[in-house]
């Protein structure tokens, strides 16, 4: 038996688990949604019920929310000054970019 | 004139399931033919009848998480049960859904294991790890059938049932472990199911025949031996003492002796249907 099945009481409340799916091969995990279970095995399943019971995932993650480390202080995310020198505005990438390109495809060796 | 009046309603009846092998019936001689009628009648009716029972906790499970993987399990079921009618109405002839829902009562040959009413969560669970370990030993005995489309079939049942397998191991061990109501209750479904433990291997008339085609690999007699090992050792594993004397898998009754509870059950899934016989949907 799991030490989570062995901590859960009656009346306890299960964990919600975050589900993260990949539609197709190559793409990114994506957040899919949540799920309620007693202990990781069952959230797999529920994970499986929820977002690929019709085949729509080709992999999926699930991940206790208590475990996700949470960044949302707005100091750190929305710092009150002026943060318009940080924008890349203004600064031409297409010259840039056409060189990079050219690089890349071998047509010139560069300097 | 109204919509439904211009558009030609779509025939849904002849849509067979893509999973489905074609074969030619008469590459098997009668009684062959017949022997593998019977087993195919009570492998679909099994899956079938289970489908319902499980499908009665849709709304109603212990939590919406289980609610939704429940009914998906019963719903994979009915898939079963949709495969295996149609593979015995293209051997003899005749009409998956008319076989499926057509029948009376007594007429379908389910297992005893599946003639009891839903009864509280710890039973369904018992039923459904009973029947589901015991199918697995089944399926195994089949997979290898000199029969290619039901070996074919049966290999694709198997990966789904693998995960139902794991879902109700889940479930066993946390009934078992969970404290001492969850645990009273798990062995009280399981001595009432007891005597019906090993009735998916109820002798078969033609079971002999069967195994002569190598349809059937091993007799159900031996398949019900192994199940009692598996029963036993998983029990034991989960500390759980099996609850009786091995039963005899023919039961108490026959597969056509039905309970009142399956009754109800018949006038449940059949109630669509019996509206107007026929219609096409």
């Amino acid at each position: 038996m799991t030490d989570d099945a062995a901590r859960l009481g009656e009346g306890a409340e299960p964990d919600v688990w975050e589900v993260f799916r990949r539609e197709k091969d190559g793409e990114p995990m994506r957040h899919a949604g949540n799920v309620r279970a007693p202990d990781a095995e069952l959230a797999m399943h529920y994970a499986r019920e929820f977002y690929s019971r019709r085949q729509e995932s080709v992999r999926l993650w699930v991940v206790r929310r208590t475990e996700i480390h949470d960044v949302s202080d707005p100091d750190l995310l929305k710092p009150p000054l002026d943060r318009s020198f940080k924008k890349p505005g203004g600064y031409v990438m297409r010259d840039k970019l056409e060189t990079a390109r050219r690089r890349a495809s071998g047509e010139d060796a560069g300097p | 004139m109204t919509a439904s009046e211009t558009k030609p309603r779509r025939a849904t009846r002849a849509l067979l399931t893509p999973d489905l092998p074609r074969f030619d019936a008469g590459d098997l001689d009668d009684a062959t033919r017949a022997a593998l009628a019977e087993l195919l009648l009570t492998m679909a009716d099994d899956e079938f009848v289970l489908g319902f029972w499980d499908s009665e906790w849709t709304g109603i499970a212990p939590m919406l998480e289980e609610d939704v993987a429940f009914s998906s399990m019963a719903q994979d079921e009915i898939g079963h049960a949709r495969l295996l009618y149609e593979m015995l109405a293209q051997l003899t002839g005749t009409d998956a859904d008319a076989i499926a829902f057509g029948r009376q009562p007594g007429e379908y040959r389910h297992c005893r294991l599946l003639d009891h009413p839903r009864t509280d969560w710890a039973f369904s669970v018992a039923r459904r790890w009973l029947y589901d370990t015991a199918d697995a030993v089944r399926l195994n005995a089949l997979r290898h059938s000199t029969f290619a489309p039901l070996a074919e079939i049966v290999g694709k049942i198997r990966r789904e049932e693998a995960y139902h397998l794991m879902h109700m191991d889940i479930w066993v061990r946390r009934l078992a472990g969970g404290g001492e109501e969850p645990r009273r209750r798990f062995e009280r479904a399981l001595a009432r199911l007891w005597p019906d433990a090993l009735t998916v291997f109820a002798p078969l008339a033609s079971e002999l025949r069967l195994i002569e085609a190598g349809i059937l690999s091993t007799s159900m007699a031996e398949l019900a031996d192994r199940q009692v090992e598996q029963l036993t050792a998983i029990l034991s594993s989960v500390g759980i003492t099996i609850p009786g004397p091995r039963p005899s898998p023919a039961g108490g009754r026959d597969r056509a002796t039905v309970s009142d509870s399956f009754r109800w059950l018949w006038t449940e899934f059949t109630m669509v249907h019996r509206l107007e016989e026929g219609a096409t949907w």
